[in-house]
């Protein structure tokens, strides 16, 4: 997918891009931004590199995956397939995505991964600086009994738009965990299809904006076939005159019976000129099914603030701890606790 | 020690304190009692500075700092702790963590060393048993499903982890039966020492069975009205504050 494409779809769908007015979004761009191109890594997992879109053998670490599952080139996309009882991938994997001073205006990435049946993976997409845009498309397929736990942090400074398309067979997992922070524009889209039986989705995530920023998140669950479960959390944190938006939909189509469906949207506006669009969608045409959906807009509670400070601490140190515990519930989602910790030091970064 | 001279302030127009005197020397524990609305809690918050309380004339000094000229997070530095009348839940912060950032801001803030999460452990867990607080409570985010008694243990427990100069104990037994109300009252006096002052607000007179104040006030309407031994509260107890009306 391209600028372009992503730009007539939201001239045809209108309505699903209501809140993100893309291309006015994409004017706005600031010129240049701040590299943050520390890819410093500590730990000894598979770690996949990509500079402007280019994968990068050499400042890779395939660890105990072998470079074959990872194939294609930026042409025509890349493909990490794995097979049937993938047992070899216990570790998770690390894409790094960054840029340098040769980056094109616009860095277009095509990822397809395929979890084979009773497959597991865990994958880490960790998008660093990239001055420019960034569009991604991402198609995930995950056979029968597959689990796939994908995490994603994007703090790139520019404009990141992105498309994951996750079709779920009998009795598989996706889990996705999204955290935005420090990004132009970031419209992130996920459609999950839930096609087989007892197939289930959790789909979190946390947007941290703050001065301009804006960050949408569009989500969609299909639920296509009966006994299938959906959960989805998502938490919001604005400041200055950022924009946040969630759109999230649910479908049960009319076959899918006993669908058991949870959304959450929670925001917290820190200025009187943030502002959060925030809509939930359901469309049900199963008459047997258990969905619910929440959305919450508030600020920082004044008396929270007070009971702290009157135990020591400044007003900013109060502020952080109360912004940190806000998003800490949507940290228990998050099932490795290596990640956890990856995505709690970005959340104490921001909030300091 | 504590010297409160013609403290007035108001919320809004509304004058709550209307010229409170009152000096309390270190080392003493002295009760507050009045009816409701006289001015009592008012009386801690402006101590606490707490926002939305105006002093419109008075001074506080303590320990020879003007305390109205200090922010809340400065006075808490300085030695001054309120345990609240309702303890405000935060979910998301554990006690353990919210401990750990209150002592260590207070330490710093006296230019003494933070305390690693080692140190730190070990302290709370001392004061946590002293206090009959399970380590399981440590865990647990401040306040949320706390009853009535533990939040106002965890109060105790923060006040004996922080080592305040001034305590200001607001209602500390409302809502406590009398069990719970001993607990509380043997983690206070487990507290007193020559160095630190105390203030117990209140409005029964049950709580100074266990805490034994050294001086009594009367508040109403704004004013103190009335002082004595601790045999005044005895006297309130049996003849209630009818006496006490807007004129006297």
């Amino acid at each position: 997918m391209s600028v372009a494409n992503f730009i007539n779809r939201s001239h045809q769908d209108k309505e699903g891009w209501k809140y993100t007015d893309l291309e006015a979004l994409l004017k706005t761009a600031p010129a240049s931004i701040a590299m943050n191109n520390n890819i410093a890594d500590t730990g000894d997992h598979p770690r996949f590199v990509f500079v402007n879109g280019v994968f990068q053998s050499k400042q890779s670490r395939f660890g105990a995956v072998p470079s074959c599952i990872l194939m294609g080139d930026l042409a025509t996309g890349y493909n990490l397939v794995l097979g049937e009882h993938t047992c070899l991938v216990t570790q998770p994997i690390e894409f790094v995505f960054t840029a340098d001073e040769n980056a094109p205006n616009e860095i277009n990435i095509k990822l397809t991964i395929e979890v084979g049946a009773n497959g597991r993976l865990t994958l880490l997409e960790n998008h660093l600086a990239s001055p420019t845009i960034t569009v991604l498309e991402t198609e995930i397929i995950l056979h029968a009994s597959a689990k796939f736990v994908h995490g994603k942090i994007i703090h790139s400074g520019g404009t990141h738009l992105a498309r994951s398309t996750a079709q779920v067979a009998r009795g598989g997992y996706y889990n996705n965990f999204t955290l935005i922070r420090g990004t132009h524009l970031t419209r992130n889209e996920i459609d999950v299809v839930l096609q087989g039986e007892e197939a289930q989705a959790a789909l979190n995530g946390t947007m941290l904006l703050r001065g301009t920023e804006h960050a949408d998140t569009t989500t969609r669950i299909t639920h296509a076939a009966p006994h299938c479960a959906s959960r989805q959390i998502y938490k919001t944190v604005l400041d200055g005159k950022s924009r946040g938006v969630f759109q999230g939909k649910i479908i049960v189509a009319k076959d899918a019976q006993k669908t058991d469906g949870y959304q959450l949207s929670r925001a917290l506006l820190l200025s009187d000129q943030a502002e959060m669009d925030a809509k939930p969608e359901l469309e049900i045409y199963a008459d047997d099914v258990k969905c619910s959906h929440g959305s919450t807009i508030g600020d920082l509670d004044e008396q929270a603030i007070f009971y702290l400070r009157s135990r020591g601490l400044n007003e900013a140190q109060a502020r952080a701890l109360l912004i940190e515990a806000f998003v800490a519930e949507m940290l228990e989602e998050i099932q490795i606790e290596a990640w956890r910790d990856i995505f709690r030091a970005e959340i104490e970064r921001w909030a300091q | 020690m504590l010297e409160i001279k013609n403290l007035h302030a108001a919320i809004g127009n509304k004058e709550i304190l209307k010229g409170i005197d009152l000096t309390i020397p270190s080392g003493e524990v002295h009760a507050i009692m009045g009816p409701n609305g006289s001015g009592k809690s008012t009386l801690s918050y402006v101590l606490a500075g707490r926002a939305g309380y105006d002093v419109t004339q008075g001074s506080v000094i303590f320990n020879g700092k003007d305390l109205l000229a200090l922010n809340t997070e400065e006075r808490a530095a300085t030695g001054v702790f309120l345990a609240m009348q309702y303890p405000v839940e935060i979910p998301g912060v554990t006690n353990m963590m919210f401990l750990k950032s209150a002592l260590n801001a207070i330490r710093k803030s006296r230019g003494e060393s933070e305390l690693d999460a080692m140190q730190m452990l070990k302290v709370l867990r001392g004061k946590a048993k002293e206090i009959g607080l399970s380590e399981e409570m440590l865990k647990r985010a401040v306040n949320v499903g706390f009853s009535g008694g533990e939040k106002k243990r965890n109060e105790i427990l923060q006040m004996a982890v922080l080592e305040p100069l001034l305590c200001l104990l607001d209602e500390t037994d409302s809502g406590l039966d009398i069990d719970a109300l001993k607990i509380v009252a043997d983690g206070v006096n487990a507290l007193r020492s020559p160095a630190r002052s105390m203030i117990v607000i209140t409005h029964y007179q049950r709580l100074l069975d266990y805490i034994k104040p050294d001086r009594v006030h009367v508040l109403a309407f704004g004013k103190i009205r009335k002082s004595g031994g601790a045999e005044l509260a005895h006297e309130l107890e049996a003849k209630g504050y009818a006496d006490f009306t807007e004129a006297a």
